[in-house]
This record gives structure tokens, sequence and C-alpha cells, in this order.
């Protein structure tokens, strides 16, 4: 994990201090977003029955650009 | 048309505010005990994106009975196959063809046990949220990809809403 610069933390106080003065719904209305994402958009509905079942799957079979990988 | 319509535009915001608060207050009034994970950052005022909404759901028969009656009161469609999953709490399950994408995590990485997570979440505005510590825990644990390149902001936040809430 990499370091944040001085200047890159003092912009992120700022984007702080703003998202603080925000509402609920606006976070909301902002922050959820969808793109597509290929294999992990196209079933309804998957299950595992453990965790590291998931990040394997994840792993196997998601583009590697979508960042589930480890 | 107007259902296909639904359909699209749930596609393009995979949760709304009032959804949210529909998950707030159908899980209350049916009793789930569970926590906003990653995406409860968002409901901390962490300024950022998900695609996500995932819960932490406690994994015992009785929560997972009521976890089930509550999905499909939101309008989620589960057949005999979904609802024993889901009442079993396998780890993890993922509903994407529901009114939102849901994913729900009964064991996730990085936090031992639910009870000591719910002794230590967050209310905000009724939402049950993970501590931020949790969620942080959460997100080094997994160590994807994308959580190594979100884990700098968000540790930052951590240390900034810590310092707000100590006074």
């Amino acid at each position: 994990v990499r370091s944040a610069s001085a200047e890159e933390l003092r912009q992120w106080l700022r984007n702080f201090d703003a998202a603080a003065k925000r509402p609920l719904r606006t976070r909301f209305r902002y922050a959820f977003i969808h793109t597509y994402k290929p294999v992990l958009d196209d079933a309804g509905y998957r299950s595992f029955d453990t965790m590291e079942d998931y990040r394997a799957w994840c792993e196997r079979e998601l583009p590697s650009w979508l960042g589930y990988g480890r | 048309v107007v259902r296909t319509r639904v359909a699209e535009l749930a596609r393009i915001w995979p949760l709304s505010s009032k959804q949210a608060e529909e998950i707030r207050d159908v899980f209350a009034r049916h009793g789930v005990r569970y926590l906003f994970l990653g995406s409860g950052a968002i409901l901390l005022r962490f300024p950022d994106t998900t695609q996500n909404t995932d819960l932490y759901v406690e994994k015992s028969p009785a929560n997972g009975a009521a976890l089930v009656v509550a999905l499909q009161e939101l309008g989620f469609v589960l057949d005999d196959v979904r609802r024993a999953e889901i009442q079993r709490g396998k780890d993890f399950v993922q509903l994407k063809d529901g009114p939102f994408d849901l994913d729900l995590v009964f064991a996730p990485d990085g936090i031992e046990r639910f009870g000591d997570a719910w002794d230590r979440r967050v209310q905000i505005e009724g939402f049950p949220v993970c501590h931020p510590s949790d969620i942080i825990a959460s997100k080094a644990a997994a160590n994807r990809t994308k959580d190594r390149e979100s884990l700098p902001r968000l540790r930052a936040f951590v240390d900034y809403w810590l310092e707000k809430h100590r006074r």
C-alpha cells in the first residue's frame, strides 16, 4: 500500500470537510454508481460456501482490471 | 414497458437513498441483525464512489430466517435454493437480479465475530454501520488490488473521522 504525499493529504482533508457538510441523501445520490462489470454482472445470483472460495473465483474468472484479484 | 424502464434505472442507480431507507426499515421491522460493511464508509461521509452494497449479516438460524422474509418484502425473488442458502448463511451471497444489487457477507475477511463488530457499530440516521476500524480491517484482509488502491485515502479518512468524534 503506497503512502500519500503531503499535498495529497491536504487535498483529501479538503474533500473530507466538504463531504461532512453533505446530507445523507446527497451522499447516496452521488456515491452509489454502476458501470457494467464483465462476468461479475452476468449472473443474477451467486453463492459461495467460504470467502476463500469467492476470492478464488474472482481471481480465476474476473478480468484483472476490475481489481478483484489479489 | 414501465417495468423494463424501472429495471434499467435500477441498473443505473444500484442503490438509491429510498432503497437504503427501505433496507433499514424492513430489516428493523423483521429484527434482522446486520451492518453496512464497505459501503458503510459512504454513510460515515467518506467521499468516494462504490458499485455495490455489501451487508455483514449475523449468521444464525433465526437471523437467516428473518433475513429471507425481509429480502422478499423488499422485492427479491428467492426460490427454494436461494432461501435455503441465505438462511443457512453461506459465507458470501450475491444478489444481482433484484430491485438493487446486494452482497450478503456472513464471514467477512478481517472481522472475527459479528457480535464484536455489532458492539463497535456506528449508528448513522438509523443505519447500523461497521466501525471504520472494522471497514479498514476488512479491506486490508481482503487485500484485493482495488482495496490496496483505496486504503491510503480510507485510512486518512478514518484518522479524520476519529479525530472529529473524539471531540
